[in-house]
């Protein structure tokens, strides 16, 4: 008898590997990429703990602290969405699609929020941003670090939605594999993995 | 069915004690009795955990090779220890 695997080709096993077991080129080719982007945040982060290490008075009197409540819930939504990412590949490996499409919008949904509540805290949509209250770019070490390391976060928040929605598309189609949805994830819960440093190190380190 | 199942189960239990380390953390940050490198020490240590916890099991990091966790591992700790020196160094010329 047939087994599923014979109509799915490209969703068989990949043929174990002595060094990386069962681990798709992909997959592999992915953790490469992660890894280098992994480097450029530790760049960004080296560079703040540098300045901050060295400073006497870290934030100038003008300018406002930052929030860590919000911020807090913020971190809490991305925990979520990486809960959603993986029932989304759950999903996959039970083959069912449709449950899988589900997380994964419900995954982009809570990046979308959370880029959105980054909006509100940079420029304020129900009470005044940081910008708004004399955090500006380039007006000190404090607001430049912050703006670079957590837009540069951001601009990956963005890229994980429009990889998600692309990927969603594909697998309702049934083109996109589980180890299509598995890269896409892996992506996605790097984008938590750093932003669970970025809230630590910029967020929670008292003055 | 029932390892999918299994799976389902330990991915609500990592959310969860993400949850409680966030809550944690924030809690910690807010201890005014506690001296600041004991607050920073122990923010750094719960980011790790939290960190490791991302990406042993979302990431399935736990189910591959020896070879691809240190693939990820060494590149990884190379820049903390990096930033361990020259932030130490930065603190040290201020002091």
């Amino acid at each position: 008898m047939a087994s599923a695997d014979e109509h799915r080709p490209d969703e068989r096993p990949f043929p174990p590997d002595a060094h990386f077991g069962e681990a798709t080129p992909g997959k592999i080719g992915m953790w490469i990429f992660l890894l280098s982007d992994a480097n450029m945040f530790a760049g960004l982060l080296l560079a703040y703990g540098i300045l901050r290490g060295g400073s006497e008075v870290w934030r100038p009197p003008a300018q406002p602290a930052l929030g860590i409540n919000f911020t807090a819930g913020l971190t809490f939504l991305l925990i979520c969405s990486s809960v959603t990412m993986v029932m989304a590949y759950a999903a996959m490996a039970e083959g069912d699609r449709k449950k899988a499409v589900r997380f994964l919008l419900l995954t982009a949904l809570g990046g979308v929020l959370f880029l959105c509540g980054q909006y509100h805290e940079y420029f304020g949509i129900w009470h005044a941003g940081l910008s708004e209250q004399g955090l500006d770019f380039g007006s000190s070490a404090y607001a430049s670090t912050f703006y670079v390391t957590t837009g540069f976060h951001g601009a990956h928040v963005f890229s994980g939605v429009v990889l998600l929605l692309l990927t969603a598309l594909s697998t309702g189609r049934g083109k996109a594999t589980i180890h299509d949805v598995e890269a896409v994830g892996l992506f996605w819960h790097f984008v938590d993995l750093i932003w669970i440093l970025v809230f630590t190190l910029i967020y929670l380190i008292p003055e | 069915m029932s390892s999918a199942h299994a799976s389902r189960k330990q991915y609500w239990f990592i959310w969860l004690y993400l949850l409680v380390l966030t809550l944690a953390e924030v809690g910690v940050a807010n201890i005014s009795s506690l001296s600041k490198s004991w607050i920073v020490s122990a923010l750094v240590l719960l980011a790790v955990v939290k960190a490791a916890l991302v990406g042993l099991f979302y990431m399935h990091l736990v189910h591959e090779t020896n070879v691809l966790k240190w693939t990820v591992a060494i590149p990884m700790a190379t820049p903390v220890i990096y930033a361990v020196v020259l932030i130490a160094e930065a603190s040290w010329r201020l002091s």
